[in-house]
């Protein structure tokens, strides 16, 4: 058998190095999330909103709920500024209805939920402000407080298709800002 | 590439990699690193009680303070509180104080006090008790979060969600 050359053992050293160091990394990282329980997302994150006209006079409001959340169908409120366009009832899906300890029935939403949001007086090719206000929590034991959150939406000229969906809030970068 | 330097690459890869590692639990894990830290910023405020009277937290100097941010919209912070309202009672002769911060409206916060005999200060605080409870690692600013100071005012223990009874009465001993 051929005798090792020191640069050879230097190298394996070197890769054992290496080796331990990513080993500590992901210790250092397992430890952290057990530490820090079950990893959480920010609202936004948690319950994407979107919405987009489908016509001057219709509004679809999309919430993307994240696994693990939902929201209370009795805190969702929809208002358009301004109010000249003349938001009508939204129609709600009737959503899934649990027995609370403390709020009783109630319903509430996970997964997608559309909404349709009628306008009377909607302008083809003006624009109005979604303002949506919702409440929701986590499985693992925690609410986000109430949010309000406000889109600009273009309403589409007569004939014309629905407008492109429009989201809340870009989706926060968390990792290199 | 010779050996030695293909050795330098992997030896700080590695430390790269440990490093990004750490970074990366504290930053994304929402890890509370407040702990041992001074609670100054938590004791200095003064907040309403559900009578309108400003409460100065730092009354409670010198006890072993336990103060729970918490809403009546908010089903998991509801369940905790009879516990909390259980070693209120139990501990406060040994020092114990629960001060609860409610993220709400004072007419809701004294109904539901009545409604389970709250027997500890009830606070209330708006958006800017979030902001508090942010500055002491409540990252996500969700609720129940609860922060337990030390007699010497030193932060010893903060919790984003319910808290167990077990995990609390045992990092409560060690204090009292």
């Amino acid at each position: 058998m051929r005798k090792r050359a020191p640069d050879d053992r230097r190298a394996t050293l070197a890769h054992r190095i290496a080796g331990i160091g990513m080993l500590l990394a992901a210790l250092d990282l397992a430890a952290a999330a057990w530490a820090a329980g079950p990893k959480l997302l920010p609202a936004d994150q948690a319950f994407r909103l979107s919405a987009r006209a489908l016509d001057a006079k219709t509004l679809e409001i999309r919430f993307d709920v994240a696994d693990g959340y939902y929201l209370y169908r009795d805190k969702l409120k929809f208002g358009v500024e301004p109010a000249a366009a003349g938001a009508g009832t939204p129609a709600l899906p009737p959503g899934k209805v649990i027995e609370d300890e403390f709020f009783g029935r109630v319903a509430t939403y996970r997964g997608p939920v559309v909404v349709r949001l009628p306008l009377a007086a909607g302008q083809p090719g003006g624009s109005v402000s979604l303002v949506v206000d919702s409440q929701g929590c986590a499985d693992a034991g925690v609410c986000y407080p109430p949010q309000q959150q406000r889109l600009t939406l273009p309403l589409p000229p007569v004939g014309a298709g629905p407008s492109a969906p429009v989201d809340a809030s870009p989706p926060k970068k968390t990792y290199f800002n | 590439m010779t050996l030695n330097q293909s050795r330098w690459l992997m030896v700080t890869a590695a430390v790269v990699a440990l490093a990004a590692g750490a970074w990366v639990a504290r930053t994304m894990l929402f890890v509370p690193s407040v702990s041992g830290q001074s609670a100054a910023a938590l004791l200095g405020v003064a907040l309403p009680d559900t009578d309108g009277k400003d409460q100065p937290l730092a009354q409670w100097t010198g006890k072993v303070l336990v103060v729970n941010f918490w809403a009546t919209w908010c089903a998991p912070c509801r369940e905790e509180m009879p516990m909390f309202v259980r070693l209120q009672r139990e501990q406060e002769a040994n020092g114990l104080q629960f001060v609860g911060i409610a993220v709400d409206q004072a007419d809701k916060v004294r109904q539901f006090a009545g409604e389970i005999g709250l027997n500890y200060p009830a606070l209330i605080g708006g958006y800017g008790a979030m902001e508090l409870s942010k500055s002491l690692g409540n990252s996500l600013m969700a609720l129940p979060f609860t922060v337990i100071v030390d007699r010497g005012g030193r932060v010893a223990h903060t919790q984003l969600g319910p808290l167990k009874e077990e995990q609390l009465t045992s990092i409560v001993k060690q204090l009292l």
